[in-house]
């Protein structure tokens, strides 16, 4: 790997020199490797993905319908197949329309990583400094890095003047890394001499060997996981594929039999094709998309109230199916307001911070004012406009330490930055005129750099015994939930060489330490995770805690907030990096499983693997790395506070208070939306029945037809739409997080919903279509095997009471779907405030078919005397009590089962 | 297997990376490597003096490495004087870099690359330069279709690959979706998926386990190349290594070619790998 190299190796490895690449070279090399721009995969043109809806099976199977009813208006004229064939290519185009919202998503992710990259870049080309723009920079290309500049490509240090970069676009991680230009052992990308594209340099200077570009970069590979990961279709998605598949075949198959039952039975060969069309309009729910998507919309505008925005609408019920949420620990679980909890010294033993919000009251303790001395000089935070400004952690302890020292701080003369390899930081500062290192840090990491403790003000040699107490310490405080540090200092010579004495290199700098104690730092859980983790494990769904804290203090954060109680599993990031897949999976299954010590590039594995073991997952990320789990997940979460531009972009939903609850309450919320999807297919479904019953009659007894091609579409298209709509908006019912995910085999038309809409609702409503239609036919004079004219007075009001009929039970079928159970008195006639409008709106249509000249030309309808409505109430009565009796019975069999 | 392997050598850092494979390959199969510049008619003089460079620095590298070496310099058409030198040297394997133009034409057609791959009478190993810095992977990917052929040379280049730079290898199947009509896409887990590993690929592992290398197999479904790069590019693999396609220009263009689509796409380096020696029986 180029990191193992020596600096002279580097520029003969890439075949360039200390005076960069030659014009002309770089022009060759650029035709080469091509621009260093990020482009990520090419995709399937939106163009392509629109035509695609209409050119799937179902759409075929309508657009050659509606071609037949063209032929037919062509050879028959006058049968009104021209209008059928209209409204069929409607429902094409309503559906694939429809669908296309559903699946288009804008991909943005691509132009956020993009602009990671700088306009310009200072090169050095023949020798001479110049300024070049990004996209010619090639491998071999010497650049020179300041403070402030962001890199433009992978690179090599070849020289580092004390620099200093943020990879937190990377690797999520905001703590500065220092560069150096020496060889390193071990992967590329953790290694500390190279300077990766999109990373920005915090302070110092240097120069760099680029050796990779564009998409060969660390953020190229990110851009094309980010752009090239398939999440797959939503369960939703797959299941309305099943059901339009499953309805058409079904519709076709008995098209078919009646047109050849037809046949045989001696109608016309046109007769028998207007009936085989018309079968298959009936049995088809063309409402049924747009009606899913409108409540999908309408679950998403419910979530984006309770803090969570919704990207992809089918994310909505995907949600609601969710098995696992890998969630971050630091914002997520806890508040993120870091505060010191605890000391430790040697003298005066563990012991709790009483000062308000972690802040010391003034302390008459020297031993606990050295420490706390350390931790004020040893950080980075700054006051900006009266506020403490910085990493967290430091703030906690600045803002614990600052009003026991009132003046600003001596000197710093020097920083070895925080290294999450090397798990401390240290300064040197001058104090009083004597210079002291500070050093903090993880104590695996510090205290074997000490030789001495400080204790009762005096520096005692640091036995075993004394270590062992340390370690005890620092366990039971992490136990304890704390976030632990160790302190340590010491006073060294100023031997008047300037900053250069202090080089990082000199291992003298922290060696022969005195130890000063640990602080305990608390970021305490929010108030509402313990209870949205209950309704979790009540809802069977599995947690499972991704963090870069250590794994004692993980385990008792999880515990504290209910996560895991004994016999979690805690498997830290050097083990999972170690792990085969198989194994990991194994792990993956036990009940209560924690990674500590992570990285966000860990992510990514983790949600693969329970995916392939066919598990529904939700992950929350917020750096730029994250941007590939998010988008492999089923369900991305980005966090809307902390979260980058990318990560936003990559993610399905966005948490606008980065609050762990609001992922509960959104998936509660999809689980609703499954529901009332089920609910309202079943009040869809039930209105096939009375539409396909009239045909059969047509051609089984040799009737006239009793209701029209157009009057069905003015059903499913019409009439049904609104009352499904506001089904879409019932409140999730109470059971619904007590019971375990929807098993991904579970069909959305189960054989029981399709047994209730299809042999129970639905005969009771064509029971009342044909009850109307012959009650008008018989009261006009008609006999049985008259067949009349099809623009016969009598004929138009008796389809028009078939019509008026199924419209008046199905506002019974509505009360009846709002529940599977429970009575819906229970849960309260008036509680879904759509219901009413809904249906308002349903007789306002009805009424506007039935006695509006443009509702009678378009329907071939004709206006009915009120009586015929009354006559019809008592079905729609009937079928609203007969459904609440079963209610009943179900409710009895399982008490009696329970 | 391979006793001889040759390298061409020219003035684009391709090559020499390109080459640098060619020598830990060697080094790993005890073979003789033959470094090959063919200046071609009206090449200019830097670039000849680039190329020449790039010759005299591999060959001290090979010596480094106890490579035994010969430099061969000639003038004429690469693609035939190529040729010429494999059939008198009796060269096994050949390797030689794809340039861009080789990337960007599809099917590579009227490119040099194209004409070493068909008309040369040995194996031959393209190769894909992405990212100069990770010249030792430590991760290689080896995806395969579900029948394959060569299988015993593969298994062996590959385990050769793995032993020069001391690698991982991970075996990857993309096997079409399983689907039925009511259904659509039928979703299986990952222990299933194992089940249905084609005996081909058994057949490689079990072979590349003979030379003592350590493998992992892996069936993903989904659209063959894109599903490659992203198994490359998520689980940091170093080096593609896939066998050259198949398909002729028509059946391309009517089923797509996955090999062009990963040559093009990929965010690490790639050899496609062109075999001849037949399986011993």
């Amino acid at each position: 790997m180029i990191n193992n190299l020596a600096r002279e190796e580097v520029f003969r490895f890439l075949v360039t020199s200390e005076q960069g690449l030659a014009e002309d070279e770089a022009g060759k090399r650029l035709i080469e490797s091509g621009p260093n721009e990020i482009t990520g995969v090419k995709k399937i043109s939106w163009l392509k993905r629109f035509a695609g809806q209409f050119t799937h099976f179902f759409a075929i199977l309508l657009w050659t319908a509606a071609g037949l009813a063209f032929i037919s208006e062509y050879l028959h004229p006058g049968e009104g197949m021209f209008t059928l064939g209209g409204a069929i290519l409607g429902v094409i185009f309503i559906n694939g329309i429809f669908t296309f919202i559903q699946e288009y998503r804008a991909e943005k992710s691509i132009e956020k990583l993009m602009l990671l990259l700088p306009f310009f870049v200072k090169v050095i080309r023949n020798g001479k400094e110049d300024e070049v723009p990004v996209r010619d920079i090639v491998p071999g290309d010497v650049i020179l890095l300041s403070e402030g500049d962001r890199v433009p490509a992978d690179s090599r240090l070849v020289d580092s003047n004390y620099l200093m970069v943020n990879n937190s676009s990377l690797t999520g991680e905001s703590e500065p890394v220092p560069l150096s230009s020496k060889p390193c052992k071990g992967e590329l990308i953790e290694s500390g001499n190279i300077a990766f594209a999109g990373t920005t340099v915090l302070s110092g200077s240097g120069k760099a060997v680029v050796f990779a570009t564009g998409m060969g970069t660390e953020v190229g590979s990110i851009a094309h996981l980010t752009s090239g990961v398939e999440a797959g279709s939503s369960p939703l998605q797959k299941e309305i594929v099943k059901v339009t598949r499953i309805i058409a075949f079904l519709a076709t198959v008995m098209g078919i039999v009646f047109f050849l039952i037809g046949h045989a039975v001696g109608k016309s060969f046109w007769e028998n094709f207007i009936f085989a069309i018309g079968i298959i309009v009936a049995n088809v729910p063309e409402g049924m998309l747009p009606t899913v998507t409108l409540a999908l919309a309408m679950g998403s505008q419910r979530m984006a109230r309770k803090k969570a925005l919704i990207k992809t609408m089918t994310s909505v019920e995907t949600l609601g199916s969710v098995t696992h949420i890998c969630t971050d620990k630091t914002g997520t679980l806890t508040q993120n307001r870091m505060e010191v909890k605890k000391v430790w010294t040697m003298k005066k033993k563990e012991s709790e911070v009483d000062g308000e919000g972690g802040v010391l009251p003034p302390l008459q303790n020297n031993d606990v004012t050295m420490l706390m001395k350390v931790a004020y000089l040893c950080n980075n935070t700054k006051i900006v406009e009266g506020k403490s400004k910085g990493e967290p952690t430091e703030v906690a302890l600045f803002n614990a330490a600052a009003p026991l020292f009132k003046d600003p701080g001596p000197e710093r003369v020097f920083e070895i930055p925080f290294d999450s390899d090397r798990k401390r930081m240290t300064t040197v500062n001058r104090v009083n005129g004597s210079v002291l290192v500070f050093t903090k840090g993880a104590l695996e990491s510090v205290l074997p750099l000490c030789a001495s403790i400080f204790a009762d003000v005096k520096e005692i040699p640091l036995d075993g015994p004394m270590r062992e107490e340390v370690t005890a310490a620092c366990n039971s405080m992490m136990d304890q939930g704390l976030r632990v540090l160790s302190f340590a200092y010491k006073e060294i010579e100023d031997t008047g060489r300037g900053v250069s004495q202090y080089a990082p290199t000199d291992s003298n700098l922290e060696s022969d330490l005195v130890f000063a104690g640990l602080i305990g730092i608390e970021d305490p859980p929010r108030p509402e995770v313990s209870g949205a983790i209950i309704k979790c494990h009540e809802a069977g769904i599995k947690i499972i805690m991704i963090t870069g804290d250590g794994n004692r203090t993980a385990l008792a954060i999880a515990r504290e907030i209910g996560l895991v109680h004994d016999g979690a599993l805690v498997i830290e990031g050097h083990e999972f990096s170690k792990m085969g897949d198989r194994e990991l999976k194994e792990k993956l299954l036990q009940k209560e499983v924690i990674f500590a010590r992570m990285t966000p590039k860990h992510k990514m594995r983790v949600v693969t693997v329970l995916k392939e073991e066919g598990a529904r997952v939700a992950v929350t990320g917020d750096g730029v790395n994250d941007a590939p789990a998010l988008k492999k997940a089923d369900i991305g979460i980005a966090m809307g506070i902390t979260g980058t531009d990318v990560a936003k972009e990559a993610a399905d939903m966005i948490l606008l208070d980065d609050n762990f609850a609001t992922i509960v309450s959104a998936i509660e919320e999809g689980r609703g939306v499954y529901e009332n999807i089920r609910k309202f297919v079943s009040y869809i479904f039930a209105s096939n029945i009375p539409e396909i019953i009239p045909y059969l009659a047509y051609v089984l007894f040799r009737i006239p037809l009793p209701l029209t091609i157009m009057q069905i579409l003015a059903v499913d298209l019409g009439t049904d739409m609104l009352p499904a709509l506001a089904l879409g908006a019932e409140r999730p019912s109470k059971e619904l997080m007590k019971q375990p995910p929807r098993d991904p085999k579970e069909r959305l038309l189960t054989a029981k919903l399709l047994g209730r809409a299809y042999l129970f609702l639905g005969p009771v409503e064509a029971a009342a279509g044909l009850f109307g239609f012959f009650y008008v036919l018989m009261s006009g004079g008609w006999e049985w095997g008259n067949m009349p004219a099809l623009n016969d007075p009598l004929y138009m009001q008796a389809t028009t009471a078939c019509l008026t009929a199924i419209i008046i039970t199905q506002v019974a079928n509505v009360f009846a779907c709002r529940t599977f159970r429970e009575s819906v008195f229970t849960i309260g006639i008036f509680s879904n405030k759509l219901i009413f409008p809904g249906i308002a709106l349903e007789i306002l249509l009805q009424l506007f078919i039935v006695y509006h000249p443009w509702g009678n030309r378009i329907f071939s309808t004709s206006p009915i005397s009120a009586g015929i409505w009354l006559l019809l109430i008592p079905f729609a009565i009937f079928l609203f009590a007969a459904e609440e009796g079963r209610k009943l019975i179900t409710r009895s069999i399982a008490k009696k089962g329970q | 297997m391979y006793k001889k392997i040759l390298s061409a050598v020219n003035e684009h850092l391709n090559s020499v990376i390109a080459a640098r494979y060619a020598l830990n390959i060697s080094r790993a199969c005890g073979a003789k490597l033959y470094l090959c510049f063919v200046a071609e008619k009206g090449m200019s003089a830097p670039d000849i003096g680039k190329a020449e460079d790039a010759m005299q620095r591999l060959f001290s590298e090979a010596r480094e490495m106890d490579v035994q070496v010969q430099s061969i310099s000639t003038t004429g058409q690469p693609a035939k004087e190529i040729k010429e030198i494999v059939k008198k040297e009796g060269i096994d394997l050949v390797f030689v870099s794809a340039r861009r133009a080789d990337v960007e034409r599809r099917f590579y057609r009227a490119t040099t690359a194209r004409e070493i791959l068909l008309k040369l009478p040995c194996s031959v190993a393209l190769t894909r330069v992405v990212n100069m810095g990770r010249t030792h992977p430590g991760k290689i990917l080896i995806p395969l279709k579900a029948r394959i052929d060569h299988v015993h040379e593969r298994a062996y280049f590959t385990a050769k690959m793995a032993e020069g730079f001391n690698a991982r290898v991970f075996v990857f199947h993309a096997p079409k979706p399983v689907t039925s009509f009511f259904h659509g896409e039928i979703e299986l887990t990952q222990m299933e998926w194992e089940k249905r590993m084609p005996g081909d690929i058994t057949d490689f592992m079990d072979h590349i386990t003979k030379y003592g290398i350590d493998i992992e197999g892996r069936l993903l479904p989904g659209r063959v190349a894109r599903t490659i790069t992203i198994e490359a590019a998520a689980k940091r693999h170093g080096l593609i290594i896939m066998g050259a396609t198949g398909r002729n220009l028509l059946s391309s263009l009517l089923r797509g070619n996955p090999v062009e689509r990963v040559l093009r796409e990929t965010t690490c380096d790639l050899i496609i790998l062109k075999p001849v020696h037949k399986d011993d029986k």
